[in-house]
């Protein structure tokens, strides 16, 4: 009845995919242009948050391991509560600017879960690879996100901000049994 | 051309599918968890998707009273992709698989399950071996039930005695109080899940990190409240937070409907779905019997910690009409509890002889303090505030925390209560005529 892992990973890279254009378009665009619209100021933080509540049956129905379900959980939180930040401070709910380090938190709890999910060496298999990698990619971005916090006006950290999101897209489009980038990969690999 | 052979070569690349090695998952058990097996299976056997290290002892089987059916040592075969173990001929009964192997990835997997011949297995949490739950566990439940009644008894009190009279504070506090359970359903949940599954695995929380929850999950009433719950929580949470974020208490409405609703799926996964003499009548008084508590036991919390602190000129005209709500809702706890004691004390003596009785009499005892209590502040502080008196006094706060903490530890033995089983039904007795014939 579930569809295969992989397709989940894909679908949520799609999310990230649409989340890093959104937040590139912004860069490149300013502030001001892209929210000349005032719904646009709404989008990236709504589909966080979407994708938090989403990440939810995930972490239910793929229990085939007790730490990919508390990982999972983990994830859905963070995208959750980091979304609903940046959403109450677009409402003005929430007045105090120390709600964007949500942010940074999300990412380094989210970049923590993918560290310790993992237990092998980077070159151990390519599933370990790609685990590392998020996992890093995740902690940069919350280094990014409280650099962006400092600076928000920052073009350099706005664009990392964004190319965060896509990196993790990638990875995740690269990630389980049959992945869609990077072509073929031995079955010998990371075996013994 | 060179952007074209760019884009060229990354949508040849995203098209070419690729092998990748992820951590080893179980994909088939046969004989599968929960099946009841006409005869004896000659083997169990694991399918992984990748191959595992298999040790002799890799896959143990036993029967209800522990022995060891296995007729030889666990090995894998099918390119190491299929961990085995031949069983001796077994007799009728229910027995429990424990396996556990080395993915090459360096994680030892792990499971548990049962499955019958001729019977009907027990759930995994029942499996030979588990001992039941421990004191952190109730403690877990509790807070659990705490949480559940904070959300579902403080949107029942926001939106049936504040209304349309809320003020920013008390709005402010209502979805901090709510939000805490929300939250704490969702983690205590959580928590109790791994918890009971740690029991039925018999293995240390280092070792349950790559156990395969599957069969608790998808195999037992227990997992498919914990899938429900969380699912149901999480959007509770979304609902909340999207009340808040629009300044629309009109959403609340759904989120308490769907508290209520998800309210039947701890009933239905409760004993009082399972044990001998349920019907729809005892699966309906326990939803009843654990909604009305809710909606007692979380509307005094926002009376106590919501209205009292936040909102002076509420206090008095909130207390009133939480008093007349709180006789409903109480008569509807008592009523069906009794019902259900009635019907899984088949004696009275069970109530002092049984472990179930007894905590059933520990918790009818704390009920009758904590209606007691309520009795004073309707028939001694109720018509105080409806002459106008005692609205500033720090007596009725104290008071409204002495009566929620009574209510609160009514939970507390609750969630010890929902975990102790009745006692068995005596047999009918064959009529005369019928011993006769």
């Amino acid at each position: 009845m579930e569809p295969p892992a992989e397709v989940v990973h894909w679908l949520f890279g799609t999310g990230f995919v649409f989340l890093g254009l959104c937040l590139l378009a912004e860069t490149i665009v300013g502030h001001e242009v892209w929210r000349r619209r005032s719904w646009r100021a709404y989008v990236w933080p709504a589909v966080a948050f979407l994708m938090g509540i989403a990440m939810w049956p995930v972490m239910v129905f793929y229990t085939s391991s007790a730490i990919h379900m508390l990982a999972h959980g983990v994830w859905a939180q963070a995208m959750m509560i980091a979304g609903a930040a940046q959403l109450g401070l677009v409402r003005g709910k929430l007045r105090s600017s120390l709600w964007e380090l949500t942010m940074p938190l999300a990412f380094a709890v989210s970049g923590a879960a993918f560290l310790i999910h993992e237990q092998n060496p980077w070159l151990f298999s390519r599933a370990a690879f790609l685990h590392h990698a998020l996992g890093w990619t995740a902690l940069a971005g919350a280094l990014i996100t409280i650099a962006r916090f400092v600076r928000p006006r920052s073009p350099v950290f706005n664009t990392g901000f964004a190319l965060i999101f896509l990196a993790v897209a990638t990875l995740l489009f690269c990630d389980r049994n049959v992945a869609p980038i990077f072509g073929h990969l031995s079955p010998l690999a990371g075996g013994r | 051309m060179r952007p074209r052979a760019l884009a060229a070569a990354a949508i040849v690349a995203l098209a070419l599918p690729a092998t990748a090695l992820a951590h080893a998952n179980l994909l088939q058990r046969v004989p599968n968890f929960s099946a009841r097996l006409a005869s004896s299976p000659p083997a169990v056997s694991l399918r992984f998707d990748q191959g595992v290290d298999v040790f002799s002892d890799s896959i143990q089987v036993r029967s209800s009273t522990g022995k060891l059916v296995s007729a030889g040592p666990a090995h894998a075969v099918d390119g190491k992709q299929v961990a085995t173990v031949p069983l001796q001929r077994l007799p009728k009964g229910a027995y429990t698989v424990r396996w556990h192997v080395t993915s090459f990835e360096g994680h030892v997997l792990s499971g548990v399950y049962t499955f019958g011949v001729r019977v009907v297995p027990p759930p995994p949490t029942e499996a030979y071996g588990s001992a039941g739950p421990t004191t952190f566990e109730y403690i877990v439940k509790w807070g659990y039930f705490l949480g559940l009644a904070l959300v579902v008894g403080g949107l029942a009190f926001r939106l049936l005695v504040v209304g349309r009279r809320s003020t920013p504070a008390v709005d402010r506090r209502f979805y901090l109080v709510a939000t805490v359970g929300v939250v704490a359903s969702i983690e205590l949940g959580i928590l109790g899940f791994l918890l009971r599954a740690r029991d039925a695995f018999q293995l240390p929380l280092g070792r349950l990190v790559y156990g395969d929850l599957s069969p608790l999950a998808q195999g037992t009433r227990f997992g498919t409240a914990f899938i429900f719950m969380t699912l149901g929580f999480a959007l509770i949470a979304a609902i909340l937070f999207l009340a808040w974020l629009t300044d629309r208490p009109v959403l609340l409405w759904p989120a308490l409907a769907f508290g209520l609703f998800l309210i039947s799926g701890l009933s239905l996964s409760g004993h009082s779905a399972v044990e001998t003499g349920s019907s729809w009548r005892t699966e309906l008084a326990d939803w009843v019997h654990l909604s009305a508590a809710c909606i007692w036991v979380g509307g005094l919390a926002q009376l106590a910690f919501v209205v009292w602190p936040a909102a002076p000129a509420l206090r008095r005209e909130a207390f009133l009409r939480f008093s007349q709500l709180a006789g409903g809702v109480v008569g509807l706890m008592v009523v069906a509890g009794a019902y259900l004691a009635y019907v899984r004390l088949p004696q009275a003596s069970d109530l002092w002889q049984e472990r179930y009785g007894k905590v059933l009499l520990l918790k009818s005892g704390l009920v009758a303090l904590a209606l007691s209590w309520g009795a004073l502040h309707h028939f001694v502080v109720r018509p105080a505030l409806q002459q106008g008196r005692g609205t500033g006094s720090r007596a009725i706060s104290r008071s409204l925390l002495g009566e929620s903490a009574v209510a609160m530890a009514v939970l507390l033995v609750a969630a010890v209560l929902v975990d102790a089983n009745p006692p068995p039904r005596p047999e009918k007795q064959p009529t005369r005529a019928a011993v006769i014939r």
